[in-house]
């Protein structure tokens, strides 16, 4: 039986880098570069940055 | 005066308490008669005295006695003339403890007794009083763990973690506009290599 192919996207995870524990949760192409972005945390009630989580902590 | 007060109470008193304080006479063994501690030495149960329960550190284990050898407030008041032992109290004989002459059942009894008759004073004193008991609720606190002086409440883990939490975001907020900058000098993320773990 044929191994079961790897879907096109994954789900990943955005990081509040201001540690508030806020996170967001966003789709990318499995083959892109990994997403940050400026995004409004409302634990601070700022725009902060956030940056993806790496799953097993390995970076792209 | 003191013969005088005596006379007149001990016509009221119960033939227990009477028998009791005849064969202990208040004079030499009551707890008025305890030499009075040393206020230098001997430590307070006072609360404005000991340290606050609370503390900022989380790592704090609480109020430490400095010598936990040294006797206690309430320990101090169990006092015991070694030329006539008190009756309240177990005696160290040689090597060994010998029982108190009156066990505490009985202790308690006289202490309800004397207490309804207002002679509580004119006891020895011992585990039983009012005021043993008051100075031992004070250092240990209620049943509660952590209200007494000197201990504190556990608490949950959100509550104890929170300075460090609140800190570390407090920081983080300080080098957000750096970390901003840092982050759009290097191509939006292109070059960033420190990615947080999940």
């Amino acid at each position: 039986m044929a191994k079961k192919s790897k879907s096109r996207t994954v789900a990943v995870r955005l990081i509040s880098m201001a540690m508030t524990g806020y996170y967001r949760t966003m789709i990318r192409p499995r083959t892109h570069r990994p997403l940050s972005m400026l995004k409004y945390d409302p634990v601070v009630k700022k725009q902060v940055l956030f940056l993806e989580a790496t799953k097993g902590g390995r970076a792209k | 005066m003191e013969s005088a007060l005596q006379g007149s109470i001990t016509k009221n008193l119960p033939e227990r308490l009477l028998r009791f304080f005849a064969r202990y006479p208040p004079q030499k063994y009551s707890a008025l008669v305890r030499p009075q501690p040393d206020p230098e030495t001997t430590p307070k149960a006072d609360s404005s005295t000991l340290p606050s329960p609370y503390t900022a550190n989380r790592d704090a284990k609480g109020f430490q006695r400095e010598d936990p050898r040294a006797p206690s407030a309430s320990r101090s008041l169990l006092w015991s003339d070694p030329n006539s032992p008190n009756p309240f109290l177990p005696v160290k004989v040689g090597e060994r403890w010998q029982g108190a002459r009156i066990g505490l059942r009985r202790q308690a009894d006289l202490v309800k007794m004397a207490k309804k008759y207002g002679v509580e004073a004119l006891l020895p004193p011992g585990r039983k009083s009012t005021e043993f008991k008051e100075t031992r609720l004070a250092e240990k606190g209620l049943t509660i763990k952590g209200t007494g002086i000197g201990q504190k409440v556990k608490g949950h883990r959100w509550e104890r973690t929170m300075e460090t939490r609140l800190e570390d975001r407090r920081k983080a907020m300080m080098e957000m506009p750096e970390t901003i900058r840092m982050w759009k000098q290097r191509g939006h993320g292109r070059g960033w290599k420190k990615w947080p773990k999940r």
